[in-house]
C-alpha cells in the first residue's frame, strides 16, 4: 500500500468542500433534533390521549426503522405526493427527525427525574401548565441531560455519510467520487476517517466538559430536593 | 469434551486465517491466473446492471451483451461458470485491483486513463453517448457543453462512469453533476425534476426510455461525445489471462458468433472489429 502525499494535497480542497456540507448537515440536523425532540417529549406527556398516543406511536415508528430507509422515503417517495425536497434538505430533515426521537427519550428521562412534588408545588402556587413547564420543570429536566444530548450530536455526525445515498455531496460522497476518478481509495477514505476521528475526539472533550459542568447540576439539584 | 471443542474451534479459526491469507496472496501469483480460474471452474465478473450492456435478472442469472460475450469466451477457455458481482462503475477498477473480481465485463469504455490502470481486451461493445430529458427538452440541452453553458441545468450520471468525466471535462461544475446510483434512480430523479439530463450510452438510454413508457425524450447521439468501445478489463499484472481472452475473442469474431451474440442487443459487431485497443487507448480524451 503506497501513500501519495502529492495526491493528498491535490484532493484536500475537494474534501474540504465535502466537509463543509457534512458540518452544515450535522448542525442543522442537530438543531432540528434538539427542538423537535423536546416538543415530542412534552407532547408525549400530554394528558390528551389524541396527542400523546400518536406522538408515542410516531417515536416508536421512527426509532424502529433504519435511517437509510427513511432517507430513501424522503428522497424518492415523498415527491410522489408532490413534495420534492432538495437533497440536502431531505437529508437534514431525515437526520433531524430520526435523532429527535432519540433526544425525546433523553428529555423524557430528564423530565421523569423532576420530583413529583415540584408539579404539586407549582399547582399550589397557581402556575398554569405552560408556566410550570417553562419555569419549573424544564430548567431542572434539561440541565442534567445536556451531556447525553451532546452524545447524540457525535452519533449523528458519524451517520452523515448515509446522506451520500441520496446524492448529497458531503464528505463521503466527495471522497468516493475522487476515488472513482483516480482509482485510488487509500488516501480519500483514510482522510475521511481521520476527519471524523479528529472532530469526534474534540467533541468527546467537549462532552466531558459538559458532564462536569451540568452533570454536577443534576447531582446538586437532587441533593437539594 | 469441552477442551476438545475449544481446540477444534481454534483449528477452524486457523484454517480460516490461512484461507484468508491464500486469497490475499492471489494477485501476486499472476502468471497462472488462468490455471487458477480453470481449477475453480468459475470466474468472478463485475457488472453494472445496466441493460443492454449487463443485466442481473431477478432469478440471479446474468445476461446482457458484455456477460454473454464473456461467457462464450470463458467457455472456450474451459471455464463454464460466471459469478456476477454488481458494482458501481467507479468501484470497478479499484475492486479489480483489490482482487474482488477477476474481470470487468460491464461496458467500461476504454479511455487512456483507464488503459493505464487495467489490462483491456480487444474492443467488444461500441456505443455513443445519449441524454434522456423530459419530453420537449425544456432546457434545450443537446450537448455536454450546453449543460456547462446553462446557468442551472443538472446532469445525472453513474459515479465514475464515462459520462461523469465527459460532463466535468466539458466544464459542468461538480455541484451540477449528480452521481446517480443506478438506472432506476436516474429515471426517477429525472421524472421528479431532480436532474435535467440523465446521461448513459445510447443503447442504455433507449432501453430505459422504453421502460419509462412516456414523458421522456432521447437525445442521441450527443454531438460532443466520441464513440467509445469497452473491452473486458483485467488486472494489470494478468496480461496472460487477457491474452488468452483476446485469442478466444478473436476466434469468436472470426466465426461470426460474436455478431450473433451482440447484434440482438443492438450493438454493432462491425464497429468493434473496425477498431482496436491500441487505437482506443491512445486516443486523446476529448
Amino acid at each position: 500500500m503506497d501513500w501519495d502525499w502529492q495526491f493528498v494535497w491535490q484532493i484536500l480542497p475537494t474534501l474540504a468542500e465535502g466537509a463543509k456540507i457534512t458540518i452544515i448537515a450535522t448542525l442543522l440536523g442537530y438543531v432540528l433534533a434538539v427542538v423537535l425532540g423536546l416538543l415530542l417529549a412534552i407532547m408525549r406527556r400530554s394528558h390528551n390521549g389524541f396527542v400523546s398516543k400518536p406522538t408515542a406511536g410516531f417515536v416508536e415508528f421512527v426509532r424502529g426503522t433504519p435511517l437509510l430507509v427513511q432517507l430513501y422515503f424522503l428522497f424518492y417517495i415523498l415527491p410522489e405526493a408532490g413534495i420534492t425536497l432538495a437533497p440536502l434538505v431531505a437529508g437534514v430533515i431525515g437526520l433531524g427527525l430520526h435523532y429527535a426521537t432519540y433526544t425525546s427519550e433523553v428529555y423524557r428521562a430528564g423530565i421523569d427525574n423532576v420530583p413529583r412534588g415540584q408539579w404539586e408545588a407549582a399547582k399550589a402556587c397557581n402556575f398554569t401548565t405552560r408556566q410550570t413547564w417553562r419555569h419549573i420543570v424544564l430548567p431542572q429536566a434539561i440541565m442534567p441531560v445536556i451531556p447525553a444530548l451532546a452524545n447524540y450530536l457525535i452519533a449523528m455526525f458519524k451517520e452523515t455519510p448515509l446522506l451520500s445515498a441520496i446524492t448529497v455531496l458531503e464528505l463521503m460522497n466527495q471522497a468516493r467520487s475522487i476515488a472513482n476518478y483516480n482509482y485510488r481509495y487509500v488516501e480519500p477514505i483514510t482522510l475521511v476517517g481521520v476527519f471524523f476521528l479528529v472532530i469526534s475526539l474534540i467533541s468527546v472533550v467537549g462532552v466531558k466538559y459538559l458532564e462536569r459542568r451540568f452533570g454536577a447540576y443534576g447531582k446538586r439539584g437532587r441533593a437539594a430536593s | 469434551m469441552n477442551r476438545l471443542f475449544t481446540l477444534s474451534r481454534r483449528a477452524v479459526l486457523g484454517a480460516a486465517i490461512a484461507g484468508l491469507a491464500a486469497t490475499a496472496a492471489q494477485p501476486v501469483m499472476a502468471q497462472d491466473a488462468l490455471e487458477k480460474l480453470m481449477e475453480k471452474g468459475e470466474v468472478r465478473i463485475a457488472i453494472g446492471n445496466e441493460p443492454p450492456y449487463t443485466e442481473l435478472k431477478s432469478d440471479g442469472t446474468v445476461t446482457g451483451a458484455a456477460p454473454d460475450v464473456a461467457r462464450a469466451v470463458f467457455k472456450k477457455l474451459g471455464i463454464d461458470k460466471l459469478d456476477p458481482v454488481v458494482s458501481e462503475y467507479g468501484a470497478m477498477i479499484p475492486g479489480l485491483q483489490a482482487g474482488r473480481f477477476d474481470a470487468v465485463t460491464a461496458g467500461l469504455f476504454m479511455k487512456p486513463q483507464r488503459c493505464n490502470a487495467v489490462a483491456y481486451s480487444e474492443p467488444v461493445l461500441c456505443d455513443a453517448e445519449a441524454f434522456l430529458v423530459k419530453e420537449g427538452n425544456p432546457k434545450k440541452l443537446t450537448t455536454f457543453k450546453s449543460i456547462a453553458e446553462s446557468s442551472d441545468a443538472t446532469i445525472g450520471a453513474p459515479g465514475g462512469g464515462t459520462e461523469e468525466r465527459l460532463a466535468l471535462e466539458a466544464g459542468v461544475p461538480r455541484s451540477r453533476v449528480i452521481v446517480v446510483p443506478d438506472t432506476q434512480s436516474g429515471l426517477t430523479m429525472l421524472q421528479q425534476g431532480r436532474i435535467d439530463v440523465y446521461s448513459l450510452p445510447v443503447l442504455s438510454i433507449n432501453s430505459l426510455a422504453k421502460k419509462a413508457g412516456g414523458g421522456v425524450e432521447v437525445v442521441a447521439p450527443v454531438e460532443d461525445s466520441p464513440i467509445a468501445c469497452d473491452g473486458a478489463a483485467f488486472r494489470k499484472d494478468q496480461t496472460d489471462l487477457r491474452d488468452a481472452f483476446d485469442k478466444a475473442l478473436a476466434e469468436l469474431k472470426e466465426s461470426g458468433e460474436f455478431a450473433k451474440l451482440i447484434e440482438p442487443y443492438g450493438f454493432s459487431a462491425k464497429a468493434a472489429m473496425k477498431t482496436s485497443r491500441e487505437k482506443l487507448c491512445s486516443a486523446s480524451a476529448e
